[in-house]
């Protein structure tokens, strides 16, 4: 007998899809995309029904770790195509630059989330197989079998739904509905950074469509040029900075940006649109499975915009999620077996990230280790190479930080010698 | 809009002033009764200003600076007074004797102290005031090392054994990117016998330099006189909160914290010192340019 959680207390017959994907962004949209060219029958549940709808509150850069993940796909000549750049990355440090060599050096990608969301929508909304229910909000989880069997929702003229799936995906973000609905363990590490950014015409950093980065230990700025000519301008300060950042965001940005060193020349540019924050930034990980459920993206794991990693992840978590459970929805193997391959790949590919990346998040200065590193890198190109390889997330700390620390001490054993 | 042209040249001459012989840098109109006057602290001389002095030149005014006596190549009169009172007195005779009647105050360190109490003495003679990495200090407590100086004995041991390169060590493990090495050397040079024993004196006579405050803030918070006011973020001296807590003295005063920075922002960040300072002498309305 099938039963129901208290949210949703209708039950109905048969699983009318393979999967039903809670939310239509980036990570929702692109495991609708994968799991739709494998032949399945994907529901995409979003609550926002303009399908121009995006996300405000994002630096929107795509790390080059998630390029090859739009290469597959398909999308990253649209992307290109709608204005989207191709950066690679520089970072200012004490020690001086660390800029790779430029043909060795990663490039990411940028284009803002108002034209890049509707991009990936729509894609997603023409893909066969896939159906998008824009404006529709999910109320419950309905369970069958001890596991997770799709979600009931309702839309904004009050008509009640259950969709019943095999497979239920939340792909709601930091927030998640669908993980909290579902209890799924979750672990919190404390932020003691804030964020504010905006967009601005003119002014561009120096070496622009290239993304400046300034690590000024333990404060932290950025330049992403993007998409016509604009530039994202960011900084996340230590929270003892919030008062003036509150006072006056985009007064406070522009002079935090102005009086780094090297600066960028932000102050010849305007602000096209007002400059907007985010103060608590609770770093989430969230086991990425239960019976009958996937969590991707944000929902999966939300962790620091500071590395800006959480939209590459979002793809690359989709991919990973869509190629584990693919056979078991075409009926190969179970389910069970495709989200437990699900689960291990997205702690290997991850874990060693989040864990260096949350520490980092409670503000503190750059320990001794890192220092080695970045004053490495700032010193040595070979190195910078390497350092950006990392930070670009294309290796896992486990495989890069050996070769790394030895070539770091080295480096900087050299330097103290040379003085 | 900068005012900020081709810089005027730096102009090294002396000064007799208060019994004693000083190094005086100056750029810009020399006979202007209205002066951009750059107050070094500790330990510091004139020198450290030639960069800023060219900067303010370059927005038409007049800019100097001078050596405390005992401090750079300066050495103090006979029964000169080692205090913030004594220092404030003298910079006043200095200003007279230069002709100055309205001062832009550029402080540094325990340039504040003395150039506040000046300002004490004549309120009417502020035009602006420059903070960097000084200003009031309300509840302040002594850094480390000044309670090494104040305390007899070790301070004086402290001072003996102040080599080369423990100075250079001493001073670059609490600045965040370290300091440029020629101004660790110039520094050290001028930090002789005369200047230790000035410190040790200064220090020790200093009980509080928190305790002017309340009066300071109570004379020059109704005047809001134009301030700007740069601390480095990683101050391991002054702490900078403090930067926010100028506004109580003046409270119209531009704050920059200068995130990557240490105790000498001028030192470690000279062009955004540069480019703030000129900026800040360039928007003053033009009635306090002097014709």
């Amino acid at each position: 007998m099938p039963s129901t959680d208290p949210h949703s207390p209708i039950i109905s017959d048969g699983p009318a899809y393979d999967a039903v994907v809670v939310g239509g962004s980036l990570a929702g949209c692109a495991t609708a995309i994968q799991l739709g060219r494998a032949g399945l029958r994907v529901a995409v549940v979003e609550k926002q029904p303009d399908p121009q709808a995006y996300k405000r509150m994002c630096s929107h850069f795509i790390q080059a770790s998630g390029v090859p993940t739009l290469e597959r796909l398909g999308l990253l000549e649209p992307i290109e195509a709608a204005g989207g750049e191709r950066p690679r990355v520089r970072i200012w440090t004490k020690w001086g630059w660390i800029a790779p060599p430029p043909e060795r050096a990663a490039r990411g990608v940028n284009l803002r989330r108002e034209l890049l969301d509707p991009l990936v929508r729509n894609i997603a909304a023409e893909t066969p197989g896939v159906e998008m229910l824009l404006g529709w909000t999910v109320d419950g989880l309905l369970r069958e079998n001890g596991g997770f069997a799709g979600v009931a929702a309702h839309n904004r003229e009050g008509e009640e739904r259950e969709l019943r799936a095999r497979l239920t995906v939340g792909a709601d973000g930091r927030d998640s509905r669908v993980a909290e609905l579902s209890e799924v363990p979750v672990k919190t590490y404390p932020h003691n950074r804030f964020a504010y950014g905006g967009y601005f015409e003119g002014g561009a950093p120096a070496d622009a469509p290239d993304a400046t980065v300034w690590f000024l230990d333990p404060q932290w700025c950025a330049a992403f040029p993007t998409d016509s000519g604009l530039t994202f301008y960011a900084a996340m300060p230590t929270k003892d900075r919030l008062p003036e950042f509150k006072k006056e965001p985009e007064a406070a940005l522009v002079r935090f940006l102005s009086d780094v060193p090297e600066a960028p020349p932000i102050r010849a540019g305007r602000a096209i649109e007002p400059v907007i924050g985010k103060v608590d930034m609770t770093n989430r990980m969230r086991k990425p499975v239960a019976p009958g459920l996937a969590l991707i993206g944000d929902a999966a794991l939300a962790t620091d915009p500071l590395f800006g990693v959480g939209c590459g992840w979002a793809f690359q978590s989709s991919e990973w999620l869509a190629e584990s459970v693919a056979p078991a929805l075409q009926g190969s193997e179970s389910l069970e077996q495709g989200l437990e391959r699900y689960s291990r790949r997205h702690k290997h590919e991850l874990g060693g990230h989040a864990f260096f990346i949350h520490d980092y998040a409670t503000g503190r200065k750059l320990n001794p280790a890192e220092r080695l590193m970045f004053s490495a890198a700032a010193r040595d190109p070979k190195m910078a190479s390497r350092f950006d390889t990392f930070g670009t997330r294309q290796v896992r700390p486990q495989q890069a930080m050996p070769r790394m620390m030895a070539r770091a001490v080295a480096i900087n054993t050299r330097h103290a010698l040379a003085r | 809009m900068s005012g900020a042209g081709a810089q005027p040249p730096v102009e090294r001459s002396s000064l007799l002033a208060g019994g004693t012989r000083t190094r005086l840098l100056q750029a810009g109109p020399a006979e202007a009764s209205e002066a951009v006057v750059c107050v070094h602290g500790n330990p510091g001389s004139a020198d450290d200003w030639e960069g800023l002095i060219a900067a303010a030149a370059a927005t038409g005014r007049r800019a100097l600076s001078l050596d405390l006596p005992d401090f750079g190549e300066t050495v103090a009169p006979d029964g000169f007074e080692h205090s913030v009172l004594g220092y404030a007195t003298w910079l006043g005779e200095a200003l007279t004797e230069l002709g100055v009647e309205r001062a832009h105050l550029v402080l540094h360190d325990f340039g504040g102290p003395i150039g506040l109490v000046w300002v004490a003495m004549n309120p009417d003679a502020l035009a602006s005031i420059t903070l960097i990495d000084t200003g009031i200090l309300p509840g302040y407590r002594w850094h480390r090392l000044a309670r090494i100086w104040r305390t007899p004995v070790v301070g004086e041991i402290f001072q003996a054994t102040a080599t080369r390169g423990a100075f250079r060590m001493l001073l670059n493990r609490n600045e965040p990117r370290g300091l440029p090495r020629d101004f660790v050397e110039a520094m050290y040079d001028h930090y002789d016998r005369r200047t230790r024993k000035a410190v040790l004196a200064l220090y020790r006579d200093t009980d509080d330099p928190g305790s002017a405050a309340p009066e300071l803030t109570k004379l020059l918070a109704p005047r809001d006189i134009p301030a700007l006011v740069i601390w480095g973020e990683e101050d391991a001296y002054l702490p900078s909160s403090y930067a926010e807590r100028q506004r109580e003295a003046f409270p119209s005063a531009d704050v920059h914290m200068l995130p990557a920075s240490g105790h000498w922002p001028f030192a470690d960040a000279p062009e955004t010192v540069e480019r703030l300072l000129s900026q800040f002498l360039a928007d003053l309305a033009p009635s306090e340019i002097q014709p």
